[in-house]
């Protein structure tokens, strides 16, 4: 078994948890990441993180950093979720950096836009928030074509469903890893808005 | 007791809100209060001010400014968001601590310059990114109308501490305007005038107690077409 691929230097907890300055990049091993999705992972997120179900996000193509702190925290109930708390908790650090790296290394599949009509609106959210209502422009962190990167998630193509439970679990605190930063966005962005720019998403293709 | 109630009370609703937002911003002494004394110490501002800057480090943090502020740095006219660029990195660390502080009044900015978004040393980095960038040049100006009552104003009165040229003094904290964007002078300005800009300079506030609205903006429309000569305010 020879990883097919190491990015480098450290991934531990701690230093992913100070976010904001960390730079750290996700050791993990692709082949054995795969296997061990192939076990746990495909039956939601598919078996390249294209996930069949638009409630389950799209891990394909999404930063290993940010994936790797979103299965710690699964596991440390730090991000609630009764249904990824118990198939995570078992896994040891390094199985989920393998997992991590191989959902990144995964080529994402276009989202589907359900209402077209709403790109427009969705688009000038995301570029440019809403300043009546201090909103930063979501480009802002997740980049102009919502790649993201190792502290912001990639966005670009996920399922309007997800991306609006997420929103809402933000917007009420049931999501609360997030160093109240999507708090205070989703709870200050009006529905309409928070629907529209979900459709952008979905509608982005993510190229570089 | 009745001062502890209301106190526990308050911290029963912050804590069971469920809006996130909560930690609705702090309110700390400022200019209306008696005492006051203008830009004192503190410890976190002056922590950062202390701190030794890493201007790579400094860009990775302002990502969170970015959504508003722009990847320039340039703020937005339209938006009342200041340009950042080029601007003396003592004032952006004092501004962004007396925010996070509740000594300048900011509800919408608040949420993203709290200590648990960025460290202390992080304020510093993007400060002295902030203050290496090129300075926005097309910022947003006033209509023109009475740019000589204006610079007669600023050179009576604002040039001492603001600079010729609108460039500021960093080792005083004073900001350049120079390339400012004129609504949001405009709106400090009356801020600043009428008290609400709580963190503001005693010594400003007497200087243009006395100006009329159309006095600030001709100061502002003014200021935001000084033009800095090249190479300097740094």
């Amino acid at each position: 078994m020879k990883p097919s691929r190491m990015i480098l230097a450290a991934a531990c907890a701690g230093l992913l948890l100070t976010a904001a300055t960390a730079s750290a990049e996700v050791i993990g091993d692709i082949e054995r990441g795969k296997a061990l999705a192939g076990e746990i992972c495909v039956a939601c997120h598919g078996a390249d993180g294209n996930s069949p179900v638009p409630m389950f996000p799209k891990l394909a193509g999404q930063h290993a950093d940010y994936a790797l702190k979103q299965l710690q925290e699964f596991a440390s109930g730090r991000r609630q979720s009764d249904i990824m708390k118990p198939i995570v908790e078992g896994l040891s650090t390094r199985d989920m950096a393998d997992v991590a790296v191989f959902f990144a290394a995964q080529q994402p599949l276009p989202g589907q836009v359900d209402d077209p009509s709403m790109l427009d609106a969705g688009r000038r959210v995301f570029n440019e928030g809403n300043p009546d209502q201090g909103v930063p422009a979501c480009a802002g962190c997740h980049g102009a074509n919502g790649i993201g990167n190792a502290r912001y998630p990639r966005l670009a193509g996920q399922y309007p469903a997800y991306v609006l439970d997420q929103m809402a679990q933000f917007a009420d605190g049931r999501r609360s890893n997030d160093k109240r930063l999507m708090q205070t966005i989703a709870s200050r962005l009006g529905e309409t808005e928070t629907r529209a720019v979900a459709e952008y998403i979905a509608s982005l293709e993510g190229s570089k | 007791m009745r001062y502890a109630l209301s106190a526990m009370s308050l911290l029963l609703v912050a804590c069971g809100s469920t809006v996130a937002q909560t930690g609705s911003a702090p309110r700390a002494p400022g200019i209306e209060s008696s005492g006051y004394v203008w830009n004192q110490p503190d410890p976190d501002k002056d922590a950062a001010l202390a701190h030794r800057p890493d201007i790579e480090k400094g860009k990775i943090a302002y990502e969170v400014c970015q959504g508003c502020h722009q990847p320039d740095g340039a703020g937005r006219a339209d938006a009342i968001y200041p340009s950042l660029a080029g601007q003396h990195a003592s004032v952006l660390i004092k501004q962004m601590m007396d925010v996070r502080a509740g000594r300048r009044d900011n509800p919408k900015m608040h949420p993203f310059v709290g200590e648990w978004v960025v460290s202390v040393e992080d304020v510093a980095n993007i400060a002295a990114y902030l203050s290496q960038l090129p300075i926005s040049l097309d910022n947003g100006k006033g209509s023109g109308n009475r740019l000589a009552r204006g610079r007669e104003l600023y050179d009576n009165d604002c040039a001492s501490c603001h600079g010729d040229n609108g460039e500021g003094r960093a080792a005083e904290f004073y900001p350049l305007v120079a390339h400012q964007h004129y609504a949001y002078l405009y709106k400090e300005a009356v801020m600043i005038r009428d008290g609400e800009r709580r963190n503001a300079n005693p010594k400003m506030v007497v200087v243009i107690r006395d100006y009329s609205n159309e006095d600030l903006k001709a100061v502002s429309d003014y200021m935001s077409r000084l033009a800095l000569p090249a190479a300097a305010g740094r």
